[in-house]
């Protein structure tokens, strides 16, 4: 399933695209589903209790909820209910928001491509998986714009995926990480590297890494059974059509199930967000003498991922 | 006043309420400010909703209520004491006394956007007082949090933990690029805070300017038992910590000691934003003894310890193995 979080009519709903890219409401459609197969009393009430009210409810319901979904969805393909239920709605009407917009904790992997840690002259890759946190507030969604701060002076991107948390992981093996991925979406780490560099003379970077909308992720959640591969998804950044990153997460230093393996030693909860870093070609490696490639407001920043569909997202002044 | 956040016994995890402090017993704000309000105007019917909506089912809440719930508590903090912990009851008559042990204590915010602490690198620490215009931070997960008198449980991949006694000055007030001549407009109160490390990963995690594991395990960040509201700003200022290790003091501080002040703490972290319920934590090794910081507390398994504040009260915990 493609899953998303959008507004309609100012309200925050969970959905799944359906083939034609258009959008289910799923609470519409489990009660759609219940209420005309088994005239189940209520369905629309008891599909917040079973699919949960939000994304991270969906998520922390695990299996149900899922399981929910599908047959929901299915049974809906099927009938093409009357356009004026809104269970199927097109993204026209909508406002796309993350479709995790608030992440429990949102883990963000550092110095994670070997050629990344080259361009920003480290001397070598480290030793165990490095992170920081992101602050969950900061994430945006895919037709929200990324706030140019007054204080910033060197805005930079970075494509990267998001692992979505499906299930509470504490020490798990390698072998079995992927079992505890809900699913996967695109992801743009912005930084401000002005800000950065002056966090880390004296402590860690904090401020540069999670202005509000610093965190774009979308444009929807591919759930784990259709990404046959994670580790070797292609990844591509384009800045105003002209391509900046492309890479693939084969050269990821810690491979996913690294990664999950070892942050799962801080305990992971369903809905929390773990990133794969990025590959090179940021703006901050660029050399003196090449043309700077930091954001301005107006660029406009295409990350994608293969499979997981492209997120676009306008830089805009604060006003 | 000092406001704590509890469950009782028979309540859903989510069914958090606000609890006050009267004669050693706890009492239930909401319904003690119902029976208030009750005596005031003789409508229990609307005082049940008006208590709600001042005194809804946590402080972060509370707390974005703004200026005219903390007035009210104050009405209702003179109401209780006026009646005395044997009489005081909900406007039917309801039980809303309790004994501490019949309320399960949780961390007074439980789910703030914005928990940070003040804090150097190992690096800019290997000078006695460091240099900086810029007040550091890093980010406790809020799934980290745990309540006075919850075990600390010792982390498997770590040989070497510490603690460092904080004052956690809570924000009472949206805004965001607060100048530092307006910051104490923002500040709600004060609460305790221990911020445990293992030190070790720290270290590790400090070589690549990165700090998460080492401060972010379950546990790691011990919170409460009050949030102490509506002092004035000189007495936030003055008022003491004290953090012991099996009754012995190894850090005494008060915010003054810390190199940077609220303000420029404040004007700082509100770039980003800041809501009511989120805080901005400083702890003992961010202030100065004699010629130079003080030092966080190595601890080991058993270890029983305190953060002290006179008017907030004790945050005690125990270490425990895995």
């Amino acid at each position: 399933m493609k899953l998303v979080t959008f507004l309609y009519h100012g309200e925050e709903r969970i959905g799944a695209l359906d083939s034609i890219g258009r959008i289910v409401d799923l609470h519409k459609a489990f009660a759609c589903w219940k209420h005309e197969t088994e005239s189940m009393p209520h369905a629309d009430q008891l599909a917040g209790a079973i699919l949960g009210q939000d994304m991270l409810e969906f998520l922390q319901h695990g299996e149900k909820s899922l399981e929910a979904a599908r047959k929901s969805l299915a049974y809906i393909a099927a009938i093409e209910p009357a356009s004026n239920k809104a269970v199927v709605i097109a993204p026209s009407e909508v406002h796309f928001m993350a479709p995790v917009p608030r992440p429990g904790a949102l883990i963000s992997a550092g110095k994670n491509f070997s050629d990344h840690v080259a361009e920003m002259a480290s001397k070598k890759g480290p030793a165990a998986p490095v992170a920081f946190l992101k602050l969950p507030g900061s994430v945006i969604g895919p037709e929200d714009d990324i706030p140019y701060p007054p204080e910033v002076k060197n805005l930079d991107y970075e494509v990267e995926v998001a692992i979505v948390i499906g299930k509470t992981c504490v020490r798990v093996s390698e072998a079995q990480a992927l079992d505890y991925v809900a699913g996967y979406c695109v992801f743009n780490d912005i930084s401000a590297r002005d800000i950065i560099r002056s966090e880390n003379q004296t402590g860690i970077h904090l401020m540069g890494k999670s202005f509000p909308g610093f965190a774009p992720m979308g444009p929807y959640l591919v759930t784990a059974d259709e990404v046959a591969d994670p580790q070797s998804l292609k990844l591509r950044l384009t800045v105003n059509g002209e391509i900046r990153q492309q890479s693939n997460l084969n050269y990821m230093i810690f491979k996913i199930r690294e990664m999950i393996a070892y942050w799962s030693q801080m305990e992971l909860h369903p809905g929390d967000v773990l990133t794969t870093g990025t590959p090179r070609g940021v703006a901050a490696g660029r050399k003196a003498n090449e043309t700077p490639w930091w954001l301005k407001p107006g660029d406009l920043v295409e990350a994608e991922a293969e499979g997981l569909g492209v997120l676009r997202n306008r830089v805009v002044a604060e006003s | 006043m000092k406001l704590y956040l509890g469950l009782l016994e028979s309540s859903r995890p989510d069914e958090t309420r606000i609890f006050g402090e009267l004669e050693e017993k706890l009492f239930d704000v909401t319904l003690a400010c119902a029976a208030y309000l009750t005596q005031l105007t003789g409508e229990r019917a609307s005082a049940y909703k008006l208590a709600e909506f001042y005194f809804p089912k946590s402080i972060q809440h509370f707390l974005e209520r703004d200026r005219f719930a903390v007035k009210l508590l104050e009405e209702v903090t003179a109401f209780v004491q006026s009646k005395g912990a044997s009489n005081l009851c909900g406007p039917a008559g309801e039980k809303i006394v309790y004994d501490r042990e019949e309320i399960r204590a949780l961390p007074p915010l439980v789910r703030p956007r914005k928990s940070f602490v003040i804090g150097f690198s190992d690096k800019a620490r290997a000078e006695a007082i460091p240099r900086s215009e810029i007040p550091t931070a890093y980010y406790k997960l809020p799934q980290t949090f745990i309540a006075q008198g919850a075990p600390i449980v010792w982390p498997k991949f770590s040989e070497d933990l510490d603690a460092d006694g904080c004052f956690a000055v809570v924000i009472g007030k949206a805004g965001r690029r607060i100048p530092a001549e307006k910051a104490w407009d923002y500040v709600a109160g004060v609460t305790l805070m221990i911020d445990i490390t293992a030190r070790d990963i720290n270290k590790r995690e400090g070589l690549t300017t990165n700090n998460l594991l080492g401060k972010n395990f379950p546990s790691s960040t011990c919170l409460g038992p009050a949030v102490l509201i509506g002092a004035a700003r000189k007495t936030i200022e003055s008022l003491e910590l004290e953090f012991l290790v099996e009754g012995e003091r190894r850090q005494y501080f008060s915010l003054s000691n810390c190199i940077f002040t609220v303000e420029q703490i404040i004007a700082r972290w509100s770039i980003l934003g800041i809501r009511p319920g989120d805080w901005l934590a400083i702890g003992g090794s961010m202030t100065i003894f004699g010629d130079r910081l003080q030092s966080p507390v190595p601890l080991k398994l058993g270890s029983a310890i305190c953060c002290r504040s006179s008017l907030i009260g004790d945050l005690s915990h125990r270490v425990v193995s895995a």
